[in-house]
């Protein structure tokens, strides 16, 4: 083990909030699946700014997805993780009341939205913070509170005998992770996959849901998506993104897109390569190719292409390596 | 009104198997209902509401000492301390309560381990974190996080004289060292991380009145413009939540606080309406308090 992954490793553990201790466990990173048959579709559609028409841009993305919603009970899940006035830490309060609309107008059969943030208890507060009160319709009615949601148990997920999961993820038929484009310190970029960390319920896993930091950031990550996402949709928040030190600390990245798609690793790869992170050396998405498609050639890259909009983040020291160093691909 | 609005709610929204859920309507968790049990008790009454939700609590207990967190989680976690809390306050003294301390003094943060602490030795944990203390998690075998010791200190203190041993004194010691080992720069605590890859991070309301709540006891010197902070926030957070953890820390640790305005109450949220109600004046905040001092 290198000085730098005992430091990552150990400091993610003992830290805590991103923790894992996997000391014992850092292994090569595993060949780059194929992935599934065939290529998935991947909408980047341009939004200069929240005050564009993002219900148009979002109806746009999920038309050249061909994503079918009509009777489906529909559960929007943003990422809402602190809140500071200074940055750009979660989904922007526009985007959800966007996607709620655009999922009425698609003929949801039910829109709801939860989260379950992982630091903070007090989320009604904090969706007030994030003006998510104040900018979503009928805000309180639809929002459940996933850490304190009734609970029901799921077999074999990220080797527990049972796993609990909020009942409001467990009923939906289509979840839409509804994330925000950001550097993670930990997991080198948080977007669509890591997002699912939401869903952990903080009443049986705590504040932070410290199991999966045990479990492995990037196994938590591919599990949540290995349970979740045969049943879910995109949508990332680019229109600005935080960059460096995130998920929280980070600063605000001007990018000016929406990225959209059923298979969220190719979002997510997608997301990396806008971002000028390669894909193939960030963990979980290496782990996840088996789930959806990493490698350019099987994503078909619809709306914008990547080298219209690639804009470097800046990333911390300790994930400098992840850098992408041949010019994004475009088809 | 404000008092009575709130206990009206809960005596409104006990479960029919005798405890509450998080929201009303909801199925039954030890967390609400543990809260809705001490905003509602009224000493030396007899209390059969809250002796069927006593009942519902016990009857999650596992063999290892641990509780469940409700009826369908079938693995203990933190809200042990809850239970212990509750034996402690209700008068409960017996071999299951016992049980239940040995397993809060078997649980210990996973980090406190012999890697983590040689890593922090040689500064390879990118973090300012005091690692020589043992403290609880949410989950056994899981790290040390702030409001679960802070729980687990309330607990303890409350039945520590039926279960006064040189470990149970330790424990309480160390906890309480392990908190003031994780206060933020700014001089309140959050979730239990002060500082992350050399930055400091902020602290919470919420948090910071259950730390306070895990220090009662302490000499105040120890944690000197805690409870000024603790102040300032419960004045400016919009934090309801944190603004009822602050109450009860700040009245508890002798504190003249004003009262609330006088409200209604307009939410679902149970363990909101008995946090409001516990640290109202007339309230039952002082349950929160260290009986005596380790």
């Amino acid at each position: 083990m290198t000085r730098r992954k005992f430091a990552l490793l150990s400091g993610a553990a003992v830290v805590g909030a991103y923790g894992g201790v996997k000391l014992q466990k850092v292994q090569k990173p595993p060949e780059l699946s194929q992935g599934p048959l065939g290529q998935s579709a991947v909408a980047i559609i341009r939004a200069r700014s929240y005050s564009d028409d993002l219900v148009c841009r979002m109806l746009e993305g999920i038309r050249q997805c061909g994503l079918e919603v009509r009777g489906k009970r529909v559960l929007l899940k943003p990422n809402l993780v602190e809140f500071d006035p200074s940055t750009v830490i979660n989904t922007n309060a526009v985007v959800i009341a966007a996607a709620v609309e655009v999922f009425e107008r698609l003929g949801a059969a039910e829109v709801k939205i939860g989260e379950g943030p992982g630091h903070r208890r007090d989320t009604l507060e904090m969706a007030d913070d994030a003006r998510y009160r104040a900018t979503i319709p009928k805000f309180e009615r639809i929002f459940t509170d996933l850490n304190r949601d009734d609970v029901s148990a799921v077999k074999a997920f990220a080797g527990e005998p049972e796993f609990y999961f909020p009942n409001t993820v467990l009923a939906a038929d289509l979840i839409v992770s509804l994330a925000k484009m950001k550097t993670h310190h930990w997991a080198g970029a948080t977007l669509s996959m890591k997002n699912f960390f939401g869903v952990v319920p903080g009443s049986v896993y705590g504040w932070p849901k410290n199991k999966l930091h045990y479990y492995g950031i990037p196994e938590s990550i591919v599990a949540l998506n290995r349970q979740f996402g045969s049943k879910s949709f995109a949508i990332v928040d680019g229109v600005v993104g935080m960059e460096g030190n995130g998920p929280i600390q980070g600063t605000p990245k001007p990018v000016g897109v929406l990225v959209m798609g059923s298979d969220l690793v190719a979002v997510d790869s997608t997301c990396c390569r806008i971002m000028g992170i390669d894909p193939e050396k960030v963990s979980y998405l290496r782990m996840a190719a088996d789930l959806g498609h990493v490698r350019p050639s099987r994503i078909e890259q619809r709306g914008e292409t990547i080298r219209s909009v690639a804009t470097n983040f800046a990333l911390i020291d300790d994930f400098k390596d992840l850098r992408l160093v041949t010019p994004p691909t475009v088809s | 009104m404000y008092l009575e609005s709130r206990l009206g709610f809960l005596r409104a929204s006990q479960n029919p198997d005798g405890g509450w859920g998080y929201f009303s309507g909801k199925e039954s968790w030890l967390e609400p209902t543990s809260y809705a049990m001490l905003a509602l008790r009224q000493g030396g009454e007899p209390e059969p509401a809250l002796d069927k939700a006593w009942k519902l609590i016990r009857s999650w207990q596992l063999d290892d000492g641990s509780f469940r967190p409700s009826g369908k989680v079938k693995e203990g976690t933190w809200v042990t301390a809850q239970a212990v809390m509750l034996a402690g306050i209700r008068g409960v003294n017996d071999a299951s309560v016992r049980h239940s301390v040995d397993w809060l003094l078997r649980v210990v943060g996973a980090e406190h381990n012999m890697w983590t602490r040689t890593g922090s030795f040689l500064h390879l944990i990118k973090a300012r974190l005091d690692v020589s203390h043992e403290g609880w998690p949410w989950m056994d075998g899981n790290a040390t996080w702030i409001e679960p010791t802070a729980h687990t200190l309330m607990a303890l203190k409350k039945v520590v004289g039926q279960y006064r041993t040189p470990e149970v004194e330790r424990r309480v010691r160390d906890g309480e060292d392990l908190v003031l080992s994780r206060r933020c720069t700014d001089g309140g605590w959050n979730y239990g991380t002060p500082n992350m890859l050399y930055v400091d991070l902020p602290s919470f309301p919420e948090t910071t009145g259950l730390a306070l709540l895990g220090l009662a006891g302490r000499k105040q010197q120890e944690f000197a413009g805690a409870l000024d902070l603790a102040e300032r926030f419960r004045a400016d957070t919009k934090s309801s939540l944190g603004k009822a953890w602050l109450q009860i820390a700040l009245r508890c640790h002798g504190r003249d606080v004003a009262g609330p305005a006088e409200g209604g109450f307009a939410s679902s949220d149970v363990m909101l309406a008995s946090l409001q109600a516990l640290g109202h004046p007339q309230g039952n905040y002082r349950l929160f308090g260290a009986e005596r001092q380790i």
